[in-house]
């Protein structure tokens, strides 16, 4: 109990009341657990490959600052109009409003941000000094593109080469248009070089360009991606009639069309595959894919899957080709050899093992093989290390030859995506910084991610994810042209406040609301400051906060800078 | 039965300049024109025989204009306390009025104005505590009150009543304690007695509107009667001990102003009749005063030296009045109408406390009479100064008067069978 | 649509380091009350847990005058308060009468009745933690069937029902009566608001959870009462003039078992028991229902404007402003 401040009772007032207000006493020592504001991470953008600032640019979304949205994921990835088109999104995978009533579609919102600013040239500026060093960059395809992007922010001057007529690599040739139109990756890759990255195109290294050519480079960056269809090795596939899927898809993406038959085959089960297939059907053919597992297991986009075969296209699981059989020269169909599933191999799917006796033929006067793709390295003056069919590179994207780099398609452990390339080409870059002797910037970010159960769904009520604007099943049979549309504004701001923005305090004020001894504020800058003289740390407010951006650490432990921060 | 009418009006007559009116009213309406006169801004009262016709009276008042005041009328003595207790705190001058029961009700409470330091101003008719039911005098209901912190008055006359009541608010608010005055039910609660009523801008010029020094202020936000710990409640008590003592001196002189403004005095605390040359002094107080005059008056004239002292304030107790009359007699009766179980009268009891420290202690006889309304008159008072008379001692701590008993110790016959002794006691 | 955010009065009239116990509900109540109520408020406190929270002499948490009083005379005194502001012509000063559910349905339940049978202009808040909290969580007549106290002990729970006090209210016909929660602090708030504006007798009943009281970890203190409303253990409604009913908040209708597992204080009830309770629940729902008829039409009405054409049929959260304008609309008709 506390002293009535008075030596004598000739000095006490005539009777007993209050002199002062409580906030003279120190409640805060009852506290045994401290509440602090620690932003976390959102599962989107720890999943993200490219490291996308996921709840960072849907606040600004929600605000409708569209242009610093666009400005927000630049940082990470600078073709946000092509992932946003054909990303494999696995950030909705482990979106945490997934269990609730339906993943944010952030891939929409991305590529609505993207299509929002697809007037505005105005990239940011290079973050840091410029600086004396050249990389050379050989590849164009995303890995190349982002890598020379990112340098190119740093400060460096990044130059690449291009084989090919046109930069892009396989987003420009691999890529149909219906799902990415031309216009927006040249858009894009416009942008780049607005930036200073410069782009050599016809320059195929070790072909018109000599290797010596890249001495006068500090360092170099390989990402030639994987731009060769594996063989089949199939009796027959030397026949008129049988294409591979990137061929095909390549004819297709130089405007040509392809000479193929009514009866289409694609044997495969990857995007590839699933692309060369949705291609053929709106060349007016019909279409059957060949996988030798079960649809569970086919690496493609599942969406993509299921336009395809809304669109048409058949599928035949569980088949392998055994041989090709020809007329003429030309193809006249496929014999199979069914299969099941075995053991899981080291890609932990299934298996597929032959079913003894169980072959059987298929009439068809086109196959389209699009089993995999592997890289050219053809052109490598040295021997690189490589592992299997890719060169292989540490971690920090280094090929043990000093200053060379590779990464995306051509080097190990690719997953054949967008973003996987767009994430090497900005993580070596990242490693190409350190080697010329540069340190980087930590970004010192928590390691946490808010799981669901950190979510306070209360704050969220129920509301069903957006339904992305589609062209007609009809109309895409017979066009190249997109099949899923932009979101409109109206959907993109609904979508956008689905996000729980896990992790990321956005000043919601239930912390505030709820603190039942008033010992949250907001400071002049509108932050969050907790009064520890006074919480007794009871932990409501890190219980409601809706988006797992508060946590309770134990009394007695030091609190740091960043614990005291201020969401 | 009530004598004739008290001290007041012999002092002052009904032709003072400061009488606006005089009235013939029943006492229970003396409160209530008093209340009128004192402004008081809120009243919570609850219906109790026979305190009823106060607020009966209270509610004309109100209703017609007469008197600006919030009249709450609640559903207990306990929220009618509770309520003038809010108003109270909020710096109004708050009034109620009781009787027994209502009154024992309101203990709680009692404790809780007290502790507050309001200046409540409360009219208590004094009835008999049940069970079994009774309605009449005596005065066990406020005595039994006593260790509450309240200030008490006990009244003899209709007069006195208003009168109290007009010097209650000023001493209350003047120490910050409540006050009660008490009547008797029926002989005074009842009687019509004439009443001079005062000119209203005297009683304001006497008691201007309450200046609260302390009261729940939303300019000024406190709180009040928290929690306190072992380390200052004792000196929170103190200090109302120590207003109750400073509350002699403020009653006596708010009595000299009273009768400098108003004509009439009731002697502070105490009010002493034929104790100048007295040898034997009654001590009592209420409407049986007015009947131990007459008493007295008798035995003057039969020339006993007896006297009277009124006690007019139970609380604070007149220690210096009686210590002072100590010094002149050789006895002391005191005659109660109450009594405190295992122990005696209660008056009896504090009078005797006081005098066990003073240098002269002459005998003090107690006395039980008149409880549940059982008349007091000038003969049981006789009986009594013939009981003090024949003794030099107490042998009993209680004898209780006009009890219907075969036991052996009660006071003599009365007169003039024993008027030799008397007289041989006198030495005449 | 997007979350569901609460914007209080900015003023905190209410001061930190006051004495409640850690995720305190009344606490939360006083704060959101004083918010509502503001500075110029007089708060009569009896006993309860308000008396050791506000501070011991001579400090004062609430930021307005507070006067202590006695056990069951927190609506007498503020009558008495009120009276005497008024006599002295302050009739803008807000009278708040701050009990707790012993205070209100037990040993006030007469000082309460009276004040409001004389429709005496005072806000009286009860803050329900549903037992003598104070002296060391004892059954009071707010306990509900089947709870643990320290005099109703896990071998023989509380009996009875809890008592229905807002009906004994609302048979006094008093102008404004209301529950609230303080998972829900834009509604309670608002209400309060209401309360200040109508002359007469008004009536709060705010479910305020006691962590140390209910056997529950201070911080699930809102989820807590959250989910009392959701499961229909205590819904949120106004009562004009004793006889209007309005549903403030339609609730989710969650079982009333997920209510109860939070708190150790049923922890020795069987799902028989829990069952009885759902069944208790669900009649007197049914029957609060019977008379909120009408009104909830009108809810309904509000809401869905207010909503907007929104596709969610799950309204979270206290969202009751659309309709609670209407309701002062009729309630000052």
């Amino acid at each position: 109990m506390t002293k009535y401040n008075y030596a004598t009772v000739e000095e006490m007032p005539p009777l007993a009341f209050s002199l002062e207000s409580t906030r003279m006493i120190p409640t805060g020592s009852w506290r045994h657990v401290r509440p602090v504001y620690r932003d976390k991470n959102s599962p989107c953008h720890v999943t993200c490959p490219a490291g996308e600032k996921i709840p960072a640019y849907f606040e600004l979304v929600r605000q409708k600052k569209y242009e610093e949205a666009w400005y927000k994921i630049l940082e990470d990835n600078p073709l946000p109009g092509v992932t946003g088109r054909v990303c494999y999104h696995p950030c909705e995978g482990q979106c945490n409003r997934a269990g609730y009533d339906g993943a944010v579609a952030i891939h929409n919102i991305e590529r609505f941000v993207a299509d929002r600013n697809l007037q505005n040239k105005k990239l940011p500026a290079a973050v840091e000094s410029p600086k004396s060093e050249k990389v050379a960059v050989i590849g164009s395809g995303p890995a190349g593109l982002s890598c020379a992007y990112q340098l190119s922010r740093m400060g460096y001057r990044a130059v690449i080469y291009e084989s090919d007529h046109e930069p892009g690599g396989m987003l420009r040739y691999g890529i149909p248009d219906y799902r990415l139109p031309k216009k927006i990756l040249d858009k894009e890759i416009k942008d780049i070089e607005t930036l200073g990255v410069e782009i050599m195109v016809d320059s195929r290294i070790g072909g018109n360009v000599a290797w010596s050519e890249l001495e006068r480079y500090d360092a170099v960056f390989v990402a030639v991606g994987a731009a060769r269809s594996k063989k089949m090795e199939t009796p027959g596939e030397e026949l008129k009639g049988v294409y591979s899927g990137i061929d095909f898809l390549r004819e297709l993406n130089t405007g040509k069309v392809p000479k193929i038959g009514r009866n289409v085959l694609v044997v495969g089960g990857g995007n590839t595959a699933i692309d060369a297939a949705r291609s053929a059907m709106r060349l007016g053919k019909r279409v059957t894919v060949l996988y030798r597992r079960t649809r569970a297991e086919m690496p493609a986009v599942p969406e993509e899957i299921e336009e395809a075969e809304k669109e048409g296209v058949l599928f035949q699981f569980l088949v392998a080709p055994v041989g090709i059989s020809g007329n003429k020269g030309k193809v006249s169909g496929i014999e199979l050899v069914k299969m099941k599933l075995g053991e899981p191999d080291e890609s932990g799917r299934k298996r597929p093992v032959p079913v003894k006796g169980s072959n059987f033929s298929l009439k068809a006067d086109t196959i389209i093989s699009a089993i995999g793709e592997e890289p050219d390295l053809a052109f490598l003056p040295y021997s690189f290390l490589k592992k299997g069919i890719r060169l292989f590179v540490d971690d920090d994207y280094t090929t043990g030859v000093p200053g060379i780099f590779a990464g995306g398609d051509a080097a190990t452990n690719p997953n054949g995506t967008v973003v996987n390339a767009i994430m090497a080409g900005k993580e070596a870059a990242i490693s190409i910084h350190e080697f010329l002797g540069w340190r980087s910037r930590s970004n010192g970010a928590s390691h946490d991610v808010v799981a669901p159960e950190e979510v306070n769904t209360f704050y969220f009520p129920h509301e069903n994810r957006v339904e992305v604007p589609r062209q007609t099943v009809q109309k895409s049979k017979s066009t190249f042209s997109e099949v899923n549309k932009t979101l409109t504004e109206e959907q993109a701001l609904t979508e956008a406040e689905r996000c729980f923005t896990c992790g990321t305090c956005l000043h919601c004020d239930v912390c505030m609301t709820f603190c039942p001894d008033v010992a949250i504020s907001k400071d002049e800058s509108g932050e969050y400051v907790i009064d520890y003289d006074h919480c007794k740390g009871c932990g409501i407010c890190v219980e409601e906060c809706p988006r797992g951006a508060m946590e309770l650490v134990p009394e007695g432990a030091r609190e740091t800078a960043e614990e005291v921060k201020t969401a | 039965m009530k004598g004739r009418n008290g001290m007041s009006m012999r002092n002052a007559g009904l032709l003072h300049p400061s009488i606006e009116k005089v009235v013939v009213i029943e006492g229970t309406h003396a409160a209530s024109y008093a209340v009128k006169l004192a402004r008081v801004q809120v009243i919570a009262a609850y219906p109790i025989t026979p305190q009823t016709s106060v607020v009966e009276k209270l509610s004309e008042i109100v209703s017609d204009g007469e008197l600006d005041a919030k009249f709450i009328k609640v559903e207990s003595e306990h929220s009618a306390m509770a309520c003038c207790i809010g108003s109270s705190i909020s710096g109004a001058r708050a009034f109620t009025a009781t009787s027994s029961q209502g009154l024992a009700l309101m203990h709680e409470l009692l404790h809780w104005a007290a502790g507050s330091r309001l200046p409540i101003v409360m009219v208590n008719v004094n009835r008999a505590m049940a069970p079994p039911w009774s309605i009449y005098v005596d005065h066990n209901d406020s005595l039994s009150q006593r260790d509450t912190g309240w200030l008490q008055f006990y009244a003899e006359s209709n007069q006195e009543v208003t009168d109290t009541v007009l010097q209650a608010y000023r001493i209350a608010e003047t120490v910050s304690l409540p006050v009660m005055i008490n009547l008797d039910a029926f002989v005074l609660s009842h009687t019509s007695e004439p009443v001079a009523l005062p000119k209203q801008e005297l009683v304001d010029e006497f008691l201007p509107p309450r200046k609260a020094p302390f009261k729940v202020d939303a300019s000024d936000p406190r709180a009040f009667g928290a929690l306190i710990g072992p380390e200052a409640y004792m000196e929170m008590r103190y200090k109302l001990y120590q207003a109750m003592e400073d509350a002699r001196r403020v009653i006596r002189e708010v009595d000299r102003d009273f009768a400098a403004k108003f004509g009439r005095s009731y002697g502070g605390l105490v009010e002493e009749y034929m104790t100048e040359d007295a040898e034997t002094v009654l001590i009592t107080s209420a409407t049986a005063v007015s009947t131990a005059r007459i008493a007295v008056d008798e035995l003057r004239s039969m020339g006993f030296p007896v006297g009277l002292m009124k006690i007019r304030a139970f609380r604070p107790f007149p220690v210096d009045e009686i210590r002072e009359l100590a010094k002149r007699v050789r006895k002391i009766g005191v005659m109660d109408r109450s009594v405190s179980f295992g122990a005696t009268g209660i008056i009896y009891q504090e009078t005797k406390a006081v005098l066990y420290n003073a240098p002269d202690r002459p005998a003090v006889f107690g006395f039980i009479a008149g409880l549940g309304g059982r008349d007091i008159t000038p003969e049981t008072i006789k009986e009594i100064f013939s009981y003090l008379l024949n003794r030099e001692e107490p042998v009993s701590e209680a004898v209780w008067v006009g009890l219907k008993t075969a036991a052996a110790d009660r006071p003599e016959p009365p007169f003039p069978e024993n008027s030799a002794a008397m007289k041989s006691s006198e030495g005449v | 649509m997007g979350q569901i955010k609460y914007q209080l009065p900015p003023e905190e009239v209410l001061a930190p380091g006051h004495f409640a116990c850690p995720g305190c509900g009344a606490t939360l109540t006083m704060r959101y009350a004083l918010k509502a109520l503001g500075r110029k408020t007089v708060a009569v406190i009896p006993a309860c847990c308000w008396s050791v929270i506000d501070g011991p002499v001579p400090y004062s948490a609430a930021g307005v005058p507070v006067f202590h009083t006695a056990f069951e005379t927190a609506a007498s005194t503020a009558c008495g308060v009120k009276a005497g502001l008024d006599a002295q012509g302050d009739h803008e000063t807000t009278v708040l009468a701050f009990a707790g559910d012993g205070g209100t349905f037990d040993i006030g339940l007469q000082a309460l009745s009276g004040a409001a049978e004389r429709n005496e202009d005072i806000v009286y808040i009860c803050y329900d933690n549903e037992a003598y909290m104070n002296t060391g969580i004892q059954r009071s007549s707010a306990t509900p069937f089947g709870a643990w106290t320290t005099t109703t002990p896990t071998e023989s729970p509380k009996a009875e029902k809890k008592k229905n006090i807002v009906e004994i209210l609302a048979a006094h016909r008093v102008p404004y009566i209301a529950t609230a929660s303080v998972a829900y602090p834009d509604d309670m708030i608002s209400k309060i608001r209401k309360a200040k504006d109508i002359r007469g007798f008004k009536f709060i009943h705010v479910f305020s959870p006691c962590p140390p009281g209910w056997k529950f970890e201070p911080e699930d203190s809102i989820k807590i009462s959250r989910m009392a409303i959701e499961s229909k253990v205590f819904p949120l409604i106004e009562i004009f003039d004793g006889t209007d009913y309005r549903l403030s908040k339609e609730p989710e209708g969650i079982p009333v078992h997920d209510y109860i597992k939070m708190q150790g204080r049923f922890r020795h009830l069987d799902d028989e028991k829990i069952g009885l309770i759902q069944k208790n629940v669900d009649e007197e729902w049914a029957r609060l229902c019977s008379k909120i008829v009408p009104a909830m039409q009108v809810s309904h009405a509000a809401r869905d404007e207010m909503k907007g054409g929104r596709k969610s049929s799950r309204a979270r959260g206290a969202r009751g402003t659309g309709s609670a304008k209407k309701k002062e609309q009729s309630a000052r008709r």
